[in-house]
This record gives structure tokens, sequence and C-alpha cells, in this order.
């Protein structure tokens, strides 16, 4: 076998982008010789901090032969079906971004622009009671998808992860691996030109081929001068509060996001408690107020109080020279919608897909940077959807939301949907159309029109399969389980 | 919708783009909010030497509803595999550019890295081209529909046509005027706009009449008699990338076998392309004036017919580009009146196609012309252009026809940098164009990349999970059951003489609208 081009990985970070990066890479590169090193820094996590994840996260615990049983069993997560956006005063009516399809093709046109045109027509239904998803969600099941469901549309899931616990999880996975492991507490990085050569803690000297910096920060991709540019004209807050609250008695199948006057307050349940994050702006709110905002939407005794600083932004480089920047190092995004880990599992499939085949490796440096830049801006794009067109009133915060900046690419999708309830499709799109529709619709955008073929559906149809969707939905929600008795299961499975 | 008087469309040539967008838009489009009538005129010949499609094309009969063999009896239709590329590399090389697949995905990834990696440690797997079952069927002059069951290698491809371009516009024609669409015999002699918004609101015709319409379809081929010529759209000029300006057509008469595939043969000023059909095959000699003279391309076209030539060769100009824009005001450029790529990868019929539900799903409503919708079509239109001129490019580029001057000049051009970076990235490792949007797959751009003699010097290494051992008996598991089951395959010229036989005197294409 020819030697790898980049034999020695040297993975350098803290806590769960470490530690993906240094499993993903070693169980998916091992065969071809590769090694890899991790060295741990100092975590960061708080007592309450989570992950709440997206769908796309199951996949590569399956690479990584991480069982979702055991896993939840071992953190003490719970599984989420989506989101539910909510005004805390009340005025604007929630809705719920599940992780699902909503609703199933008609003469193989898309189900929405039906949707449209019987609303028009005074249909009295929500979108969401089209979905399997959100339907589940709302009565407090999860939805196991089968051949059936599948035939109706995708119906996915994420879980709500409790983050000092999954880091555990993942760092024993490494260790049960045999995985060099060096703990430091500062490093100093050793440059030869434009690429790094070593590093260098507690008087050890660590080479390495390949870096990867996943220290959040950005402590090595720093070191090669690379820039970073701030997207914080697309987003109000630049202040987060995470907290604990008490669990639910009955643990709802998804997250919670409450608009409130000075920020917004996100609920994310897992076994043992509630997660709460609030998210504000420091030039319109204190840490003290913020506190009293947090407890007061959420409606909990918080403990486990944390306040950290958000600045969403990219690395005009994600990799550059010999060093390859995942997680938070390449961009850090907005609380919403919780893409954090997502961002880090992009990092890592681009990575894997594009992973030097050769001693000049420019061109798949390249390709990575143009694929992550393309990634990180629509999730970028799609995250400010919420701020910009929110319809929070009486709110300094929720009115500078509606100043937020939009890229060309967010202004034409915006446009575009307004026109004709269509969105427009791009390249390296982390978000269904069904999700960024979920969020017009839920800000009570209307479009002007719908797609013209539809029209050639006779209504009686239309009205047919409508009837046949509700009932569908409605049976196969009937037919789930519960999110507390799927939850007892695993515990049980665990304990025989 | 509102129950006032149905849009009015009004469509501008009748050629190939004219009646797929005429069948297309009635198809799509409610009768009763749409009023679709299409201007033609006898005295103006279509350039109709649009003859080989790519399998896209299915979907879009298939979206008619029309009957495929039928369809096939009436425009003298033979299936299609792919394109032979003869010459392109260098002199004496062919391969073929298939549609279907190489290999299969093995251990999570792309069957390019697997065989990559068997070539360059040295074993003896072969070229990437043994791998694709539609290419052995292909060579076998052998055809049968895919089958069903995804799990066959009789499932890995795709098929296209070849067919009278000018007999499938005849039958379209027939088809969209019996669901409604007026035609009406004219030549445009004046255009009138509105003062104001720029709009086209009438073309005049020679015999006086006035046609109004709200919404304009230019179909009129290069002249792009609205967008170019009214609305003043500008023309993108691409020759310095695609220097071929000029085409002479001339069909021959029919040889044995009936091969199922479009061959192009490069030529020392360009390339001749070769279609079969039932009654004829067509043939063409694409070539640039800069390089070749219209005498020389004239005589080395009629030299290298295989059968007895039916026709004076018929000359084309014409120039690689696209207008900046599809869409302008409420005027809407498909096909020719809206870009030109030579006909070299088969592209001229979907780019119509994509364009027509495009604009079906972009179409204004009765409330006006609405920018935001225009701006989604143009925003797709460059997207379909652009992604295809690449593809073409790849074709010239990458050559070893070395001392010949028009290769040489196109083996040193300034390639656009999105073309550029896809070859960089092949040949380090082995990675294919993967985007979502736009013409060509990735198994399209691995045919041209290695056809061209691109050899990749690196493999993605998740491929190493497989030892080399396992990797060479599944190769060669691989090659043997192309082999058997393309063997078993019934020849082309069987399968259409017992599927969709056409009468033997056909229309000569020339007789076509």
């Amino acid at each position: 076998m020819m030697p790898p081009p980049c034999g020695r990985v040297v993975v350098v970070g803290r806590d769960a982008a470490l530690w993906l990066a240094t499993n993903v890479i070693r169980t998916a590169l091992a065969p071809a010789g590769v090694t890899v090193t991790a060295v741990e820094l100092p975590s960061r996590l708080e007592p309450a901090d989570v992950h709440a994840t997206l769908p796309p996260l199951e996949a590569l615990h399956n690479q990584l032969r991480i069982e979702e049983a055991a896993l939840l069993r071992a953190v003490g997560g719970a599984f989420t079906l989506g989101q539910n956006f909510a005004d805390a005063g009340g005025a604007e009516p929630a809705f719920l971004h599940a992780y699902g399809a909503y609703g199933t093709a008609i003469d193989n046109q898309d189900f929405f622009a039906y949707w449209l045109k019987a609303r028009g027509l005074g249909l009295p239904v929500g979108l969401e009671d089209f979905s399997l998803t959100a339907a589940a969600a709302r009565q407090g099941r999860l939805l196991i998808p089968d051949d059936e469901t599948e035939k109706y549309g995708r119906s996915d899931y994420g879980y709500h992860l409790p983050a000092a616990a999954y880091v555990r999880s993942l760092k024993g996975l490494a260790v049960h691996d045999g995985v060099t492991i060096h703990a430091a507490d500062a490093i100093e990085v050793l440059r030869d030109g434009d690429r790094i050569e070593a590093l260098a803690f507690d008087g050890q000297r660590i080479e390495g081929d390949l870096f990867v910096d996943a220290t959040g920060e950005g402590l090595l991709i720093d070191a090669l001068g690379t820039e970073r540019e701030s997207w914080r004209s697309y987003f109000p807050g630049d202040r987060m509060l995470v907290a604990s609250g008490p669990k639910f008695g009955s643990i709802p199948a998804y997250a919670e996001i409450r608009a409130g006057s000075g920020g917004w307050t996100g609920l994310y349940p897992s076994q043992a408690r509630s997660h709460v994050v609030h998210v504000y702006a420091s030039s319109l709110c204190s840490d003290e107020e913020a506190r009293r905002d947090a407890a007061e939407n959420s409606g909990l005794a918080l403990t486990d109080v944390d306040i950290q600083a958000v600045d969403p932004g990219m690395r005009t480089k994600a990799w550059a020279g010999n060093c390859v920047a995942i997680g938070a190092a390449a961009a850090t995004f907005d609380p919403i919608h919780n893409v954090e880990l997502h961002a880090v599992q992009l990092g890592l499939i681009h990575l894997l897909a594009f992973y030097p085949a050769g001693s000049d490796f420019s061109a798949e440096r390249a390709e990575y940077n143009r694929l992550m830049r393309s990634s990180f801006e629509r999730i970028r794009d799609f995250q400010a959807v919420h701020y910009r067109l929110n319809p929070y009133a009486g709110s300094a915060f929720w009115a500078q939301a509606r100043q937020g900046d939009a890229s060309p690419e967010l202004a034409h999708t915006i446009a575009l949907f307004q026109a004709r309830g269509e969105i427009a499709p791009y390249e390296d799109e982390s978000f269904s159309p069904d999700s960024w529709r979920t969020f017009f619709i839920g800000h009570g955008l209307v479009p002007d029109s719908y797609l013209p073929p539809i029209d050639r559906t006779p209504p009686e149809t239309m009205k047919a399969q409508f009837r046949t969707m509700l009932g569908f939905v409605k049976e196969q929600v009937l037919r789930q389980p519960t999110h507390d008795a799927y939850l007892q299961t695993i515990a049980r499975r665990g304990n025989g | 919708m509102m129950p006032t008087a149905p849009l009015k469309v009004v469509i501008v040539g009748g050629g190939t783009a004219g009646w797929m967008s005429a069948a297309g838009l009635v198809r799509l489009l409610a009768s009763a909010d749409y009023d679709l009538t299409l201007i033609e005129s006898d005295e103006i010949g279509t350039v109709g030497v649009g003859e080989a499609t790519l399998p896209h094309i299915k979907t879009f009969n298939d979206m008619l509803g029309i009957n495929e063999a039928e369809f096939m009896r009436d425009t003298q239709a033979t299936f299609k595999l792919g394109i032979e590329f003869v010459g392109w590399d260098k002199p004496g090389d062919a391969y073929i550019h298939p549609f279907g697949t190489f290999g299969e995905p093995w251990a999570g990834l792309d069957f390019q890295h697997h065989w990559t990696r068997a070539m360059l440690a040295g074993e003896d797997v072969g070229p990437l081209h043994d791998y694709s079952y539609a290419i052995e069927a292909a060579n076998n002059a052998a055809f049968e529909f895919p089958n069903e069951d995804t799990k066959s290698i009789r499932s890995t491809y795709a098929y296209a046509y070849h067919f009278d371009a000018g007999l499938y516009a005849n039958f379209l024609r027939g088809w969209a005027m019996a669901r409604g669409v007026s035609r009406i015999e004219g030549q445009i002699v004046d255009v009138g706009r509105n003062a104001g918004s720029g709009h086209v609101e009438t073309v005049t015709l020679k015999s006086g009449a006035v046609i109004a319409g709200d919404l304009f379809i230019d179909c009129s081929g290069f002249r792009s008699l609205l967008l170019g010529q009214t609305m003043g759209v500008a023309w993108q000029d691409w020759s310095e990338w695609l220097p071929c300006d000029r085409a002479f057509a001339v069909p021959c008469a029919r040889t044995e076998p009936l091969l199922p595939y479009t061959r192009a043969t490069a030529q020392p000023g360009g390339w001749i392309w070769r279609i079969g059909l039932q009654h004829r095959t067509g043939n063409g000699h694409v070539f640039s004036s800069a390089f070749c003279s219209e005498d020389q391309a004239r005589e080395t076209l009629l030299g290298q017919l295989d059968g007895a030539a039916l026709a004076e060769p018929r000359l084309l100009r014409f120039q690689a580009g696209r207008r900046a824009k599809a869409w302008e005001g409420n005027v809407i450029g498909i096909g020719l009146a809206g870009g030109f790529l030579e006909p070299l990868e088969s592209t001229s019929i979907f780019l119509i196609q994509a364009a027509v539900t495009d604009l079906a799903n972009l179409m204004p409503t009765r409330g006006g012309i609405d920018r935001r919708l225009a701006d989604e079509y143009n925003r797709l239109f460059e997207v379909h252009y652009d992604r295809t001129r690449d593809f073409i490019v790849l074709h010239y580029c990458a050559n070893r026809r070395e001392g010949e001057p028009l290769w040489d000049h196109v083996r040193n051009m300034r390639l656009p940098d999105s073309l550029a970076h896809k070859i960089a990235l092949f040949e380090a490792n082995a990675a294919a164009p993967d985007y979502k949007y736009g013409l060509f797959s990735r198994d399209s751009w691995l045919a041209v990349l290695v056809g061209q003699g691109i050899v990749p010097r690196g493999y993605n290494r998740l491929a190493d999970s497989l030892t080399l051992d396992e990797l060479g008996s599944k190769l060669r598991d691989l090659k043997r059951r192309i082999r058997t089951n393309a063997a078993a395959m019934t020849g082309h010229g069987d399968f259409i003489a017992n599927y969709c036989p056409a009468p033997t005197a056909a229309k000569p294409m020339e007789s076509a609208a």
C-alpha cells in the first residue's frame, strides 16, 4: 500500500469538536495507515450546556458505531422532533419547525403549493397538521419511521445531549480505540513558513503532517494568520446565558424557543433536567436583566447560570497550510437552530472527502475552503430568516433583529418566496425547502402566488388528497410510542 | 386565480424550441389561465440539426404523456446510450461518454477512487470505461430497456434518442395544437413596444395582422428577434473557449449495424458528428473558420461519409455564448435565441426542456410581470448554460493533438476558473464534480476527464478500507457481470425493427417546418 501522504494527524482542542474529529478521522483513515494523536485542552463546558442536534448527526454516530439507545442511556439524552417557536407575550401564534416533511406530493408536485392554494381558498388547516413529525411532537410522541411513513415523507429527529456527558462518552470511544491522548493546559504553535511543524506543551513536542484545530477560538489557524470575517450585522444577540432548570414531568419531544422582549429563551429538555439558553443584546440589556428575563420566560427556577459571549463569523479559510479548523475554530454561529455540531460534522465529512491524496494538496484545500464557505453561508442565511422576518412587536431586540443584514442570496430567497412560495435552490444547503418555508409561513409571509402547474389538478382531487393525508397523520401518530415510554424502554434495555 | 381574461402568451418561432415550449406549457398550465399562440413562417427554415438528445428528454415526453413507440416511429428515432469521442485525446484514441454509471460505490465511496487506487498500485485493472454497462452495450450495438431492479447491473444506465428534429417539431405541433395551442402562419415584420415599460405589446405580420400578447417567448433562433434585437439584451461571447463557429450538415444513407450511440470524430479544424436514424444517418462538420476554410470543411465532411450523401451539405454560422439574461421585461428567449453551444454533448434540446420547465414554474400570473420571478429564471438559466459550457470546453482543452493549430490553441487557452479548479481537483484526488443543479452528473464528468487522458495521481484514502485482494476480486466480478449481461442483449437494429419501425419512405429533414 502507498504510504498516506498526511499520515500523522494531530487533533488539538477541547470538548465535542475535539473528540468527534479524533474519532471520525481515526475510524475512517486507520485502514489507510493514518495515525491520530489527540491533544486535549481544558474543557469550556458548563454543567448546564446541552448539545441540541440536527438529524444528520445520527449518520455520523453510525459511522462511529455509536449505538443510539446506549448513548441516550449513558448521557441521559432525549429525542427532539423539532423546535416550537412561541411568543412569550402570546401575541403571535406558535409554529413548529419539525425535522420532517410537511405533506406529501400530489400529481408529482410539491405539497406546499397546494396548501398555499387551499389556504387562499379558505382552508383553515395549518401546515404543521400535515407533518407526521410535528403532529407527533405536539402529542408527546416520537415518530419512528417505517416504509409507510417514508412513502409519505421524511420523518427525522435530533437529540438533546447533556454536553459534558456526551463529551465523556466520545472521549471514552477514543480511549477504547487506543488513541494517543495528551492533556495540555496551553500549547505553543511551532511554524515552518505557512505550515505548522509541531506543537510544544509541558516540555513535549508533537510533530504532525496535518493539524486539526478544534480549539474553539482557533489557536492553530490563528497562528497561520488567517482572517476572520464577522457576521455580527446579521444577528442581534451578542450574549448568551445558559442555565439548568428542573426536569419536566413528562419530557417533551421537542425544544421550545420563546421570543421575549429582551431576546429569546430556549428550553431543551433532557432526561434529568431542562437546559435553558437565553440570547440577548448587551447594548439593550444588562446581564442582571437577562437573568430575570430567562427565569421569567422559562418559568423555571434556574441554577448553574453562566454567561458567554456570542460572536458569529467565519474564517476566510477554514483550511490554511496544513491546518484544518473544525467547528467553532472555523465558524461560530448564532445559537438559534443549534447548528454547532452540524458545522463540526460538515467540516469532518468534507475533510474526509478531500483528505490530502498527495504531498501537494492545494487543490483539495481549495475545494474544501470553497465548500465550507458555501455551506456555512447557507446556514447563516437560514438562521438570519428567523430574525429578519420576525413579527414580535414592542421589543427593541426584535426591532433591531428586523434590521439585520441579508446576503444577496438570502434577499433573493425571501423575494422569490414572497412572489411564488418557492425556495430558490442553492448548492451546499443544510436545511430543506420545508424548513425554510416553516419560518417564512411561521412569521406570517403570504406568497403572492403559487406554482401555476398545480392548477391542472382538479380541486376535488386536491381536497380528497388533503383528507387522506390528515387521516393518515392522525392514524400514524396514534400508533407511535410516547417519548416518555420510549425513553423508559431504552432505560430498561440497559438494565436487562 | 382571478376570473379575468387568460394571460396571452405568444411564442415566436416554430422549430424545436417553439414547439417544445408550446407543448410543455399547454401540458403544464391550466387552459383557463393561459392562452397560447405560436407564430411560425414556412418561409423561414429551422436549424433542425439537433438530432441527438440526452436521457432527460424521456422525462419531458413522459410528462407530456407521449407514447414512446409512436413518437419514435414518427420521428425515425433510434436509441442512444452515449457518445463516442474519436481522436479527441489524440488521433487513434476513442472513448464513450455513457448515459450510465461507472461501477458501484463500495465502502461508501465512489467507484473511481477504488479504480484509481488499483491502477496506481500497478494492478492490471484496465481502463475505467470497462466498468460501464452502458459502454459495453453500446460497443455491442445492443439495446434493451434498463432493468427496474436497482440491484441489477442492467439498471445502471439510462437512454436517450436520436431523431429527426424537424419531425419531432412536427410531432409536437400536432400534439400541442390538439390541446389548444393556436398556430398562426406568418413572418414578423414589426414589433410594437410600450413606450413606458419597454415591454413588447404586439408583433405585426407581413400580412398586416397584429398579434397582441402579455408575454412573448422568443424562439426565433439565432436571430433572437425579440430578446436580442428588440430588447437589446447583450450577448456574451464564449468563442475564446469554443472557437468553432460554422457547421456543414448533410444526411447520408443508413449503414449497418445501427449504432446506439452518437459518434463525434475530432478533425484538424473541428469535429464531425454522426447520428444514425432509422431512415438515414445525420452527419455534420463543426469547425472553426479561423483554422479551417469552408471549402476544406465541406470536403472533409463529404470524404468521411459512410453512406451515399442524400443532399447537398448545408452551411450554418454561429457563435458560442449566451445572452446576459434569458428573461428581460416580458420577453423570454428559449433555444438559440437565448444561447448557443455546439452540439458536442447534445445539450440544445435539454436546455430548451429545462427552460420550459423552469418557465412553467415561474410563469407570470394575470397580476403582470414579476421581476422576482424573472430574477430566479435568469439565475437558473446561468447555472444551466455555464455548467454545460465548462463540460464542453473540457473536451477541447484536455487534448494531446500536438502540432494541430486549433488543438494547440485550445490546449493552451486560459480556462474558466470554475473548470480549471475541477480538473486540478480530479488530478489531485480523483474527485469528480458533484453539483446538484445544472447539467452533467459526476459519471459524465468522469467519462470525459478520464477519456481525455487525465490521470489522477491520488485517490480518496477511504478506499484503503478494502484490501487490494478484495478490491481485485470485486473489480473482476464487476467486469464479468457487465460482460455476461451485456452479451445477452438484443441487437439495437432488431430491437428498433420490433419496437418502433418507421415507414421507410420518410420525408427528408429539409421538409420539416
